[in-house]
């Protein structure tokens, strides 16, 4: 294979490995925190990149694209915020909270989705790129935008990273994680920890839906895809290990990225669903995940 | 004297069966209040009532301090100075010792600026007695003895004025005990009232100044400890459950 070939494809593993990592941690976090999955991540994705298209393009308000990022990632941690309290906290004290939060969040998908179908239409969107142009990257021409997603998912979890580690907010998040009576105990106001934590987590989401916008069109399904990725990474990254997710969705991005040049984009996800039955069959708690 | 804790009528049930049935007792400010009664007998769902953790009581009322704490949630419980262990020895594992007792410091109490916080979380440390080279230790790798003192470590930095300790010495050995006793002693002597569930009765027997004891969800006496142990009622719920009693703890 000619050495261009494997840089481009390299290169798009590494920016759909981004766009996972964003995804897939946001999504772990949240089954960190509150042992639960949340299937409305993708919807929060998909109402990101249209806030985002609604107050930065020209067809929109037109206040440029600083403003359609903060105000679209804003508005997601308040939808995520909101989401908790309507979808999760009723049922935090029942034994059945793992499927029950599965049907509400699925159905917050349905409601969203058709919602955003009613304000924002059927017809495609797109948002222009980030930065306009391209850029010679290892002597293969890739677009400016995603080589700002190459630099700026890193540095969002790094961000995520410093504030888990190092504040006392997030200290306390890690904290109630691993044991809610103890939290209890320390007098941490639990539900509201789970609130923020879902926030972040949904904040992530529209950040990923406002990258991901400017390279795919804006549709009321564009979250639905990455989603299934997501889970697959989580999962296949060994859940409640956010180290071991983003490593997992470089992986996964790479590999998409090789199997769908070299075999076919229509193959690739039972490609990715095989990888994931073997990995789990191996090793049960994922590829990193601790016992 | 002062009423620091008032219980009336608490009742918690969990379908059929009636864990707590009615209980209704006041605890004297600065005193040591010690609750026994056979496995199951509704100790630790008691404390849980009082603490809201995990969950308040069905129905009844749960005074500190002349406010009504009962509707309260556990954190803001927690905040107006009702401090709890647990009967399993429960940390956050993978956190160090000290990361541990410093979120109870923090979380525990109004906002504290961080040195305050800090010089609270090794007063707390220090006073329980762990050593100083376990303070950078996963709470998870610590001994038993370990674990049930940084509980109460942990208890200690939010600051209670009434402290419940759910068996504080079960698995523990005979000099740990006479430690945990004096260490009670100690919590005592700075101001804060003390309620104790214990099955080890020579810890309750010397310690408190008063012992109600509970049998199948319902308080069958209260008293001073050595009447209390002399009552016919309380021989008979003891003795007919001697075997399962032994076998302490699940
Ligand atoms: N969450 C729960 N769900 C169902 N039943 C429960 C629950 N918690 C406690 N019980 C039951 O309520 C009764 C009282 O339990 P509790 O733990 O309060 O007893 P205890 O006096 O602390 O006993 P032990 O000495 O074994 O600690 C027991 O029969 C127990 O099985
Ligand atoms: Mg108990």
């Amino acid at each position: 294979m000619a050495f261009e070939t494997a840089q481009s494809v390299l290169l798009s593993g590494i920016v759909l490995g981004s766009l996972y990592a964003l995804m897939a941690t946001g999504l772990s976090l949240v089954w960190t925190t509150l042992g639960i999955f949340n299937f409305a991540h993708g919807i929060f994705m998909t109402i990101g990149a249209f806030i985002a298209w609604q107050v930065g393009t020209d067809l929109g308000w037109g206040l440029g694209p600083a403003a359609g990022i903060a105000l679209g990632v804003a508005a997601l941690v308040g939808v995520g915020c909101l989401s908790e309290f309507l979808l999760v906290r009723p049922f935090l004290s029942r034994s059945g909270i793992v499927m029950l939060v599965v049907i509400t969040t699925l159905s917050a998908t349905i409601f969203l989705e058709n919602s955003t179908l009613l304000i924002w239409g059927a017809r495609y969107k797109q948002m222009p790129p980030l930065i306009e142009g391209k850029v010679e990257l290892l002597s293969t021409a890739i677009s400016a935008h995603e080589v700002l997603m190459i630099a700026i998912a890193p540095l969002t979890l790094l961000t995520l990273w410093v504030f888990l580690k190092f504040t006392r907010i997030g200290s306390a998040i890690r904290a109630v994680s691993q044991n809610q009576e103890s939290a209890l105990l320390m007098g941490m106001n639990v539900p509201l920890l789970y609130s923020i934590a879902f926030g972040l987590s949904a904040g992530l989401a529209g950040f990923a839906g406002i990258l991901l916008g400017s390279i795919r069109f804006i549709t009321p399904g564009l979250g639905n895809e990455p989603l299934v990725k997501a889970l697959i990474v989580a999962i296949f990254g060994g859940l409640g290990s956010l180290g071991g997710t983003i490593g997992a969705a470089y992986i996964i991005g790479l590999v998409e990225a090789i199997s769908t040049f070299f075999i076919g984009l229509y193959w690739t996800p039972a490609i990715l669903f095989a990888g994931m039955i073997v990995v789990l069959l191996l090793r049960p708690t994922g590829l990193f995940g601790k016992k | 004297m002062d009423d620091i804790l008032i219980v009336e009528k608490a009742c918690k049930s969990f379908g059929e069966l009636r864990a707590v049935r009615e209980i209704s007792f006041t605890v004297d400010a600065g005193e040591i209040f010690g609750i026994a009664g056979p496995n199951g007998s509704g100790k630790s769902t008691l404390f849980n009532l009082i603490t809201s953790i995990p969950y308040p009581a069905d129905s009844g009322r749960v005074l500190f301090g002349g406010k009504a704490i009962h509707r309260m949630r556990a954190n803001r419980i927690c905040r107006a100075g009702v401090a709890r262990t647990f009967q399993k020895e429960t940390a956050f594992d993978t956190l160090s010792t000290i990361e541990n007792v410093m979120l109870g410091s923090v979380y525990g109490h109004e906002r504290p600026d961080t040195p305050t916080a800090q010089r609270r979380t090794r007063e707390a440390l220090a006073f329980v007695g762990i050593a100083e080279d376990q303070y950078g230790r996963p709470a998870g790798e610590l001994s038993v003895f370990d674990k049930k003192r940084l509980m109460l470590a942990s208890a200690l930095a939010t600051r209670p004025r009434l402290l419940l300790l759910d068996e504080p010495a079960s698995g523990l050995t005979k000099p740990e005990i006479d430690e945990t006793i004096e260490l009670l002693r100690r919590v005592n002597a700075e101001g804060v009232t003390v309620l104790v569930i214990e099955h080890v009765l020579p810890l309750l027997l010397t310690v408190s100044n008063r012992l109600m004891v509970l049998n199948q969800g319902q308080e069958l006496t209260t008293g001073r400890p050595d009447d209390v142990v002399r009552d016919e009622h309380v021989i008979e719920a003891y003795l007919g459950s001697r075997g399962k009693d032994d076998g302490r703890d699940s």
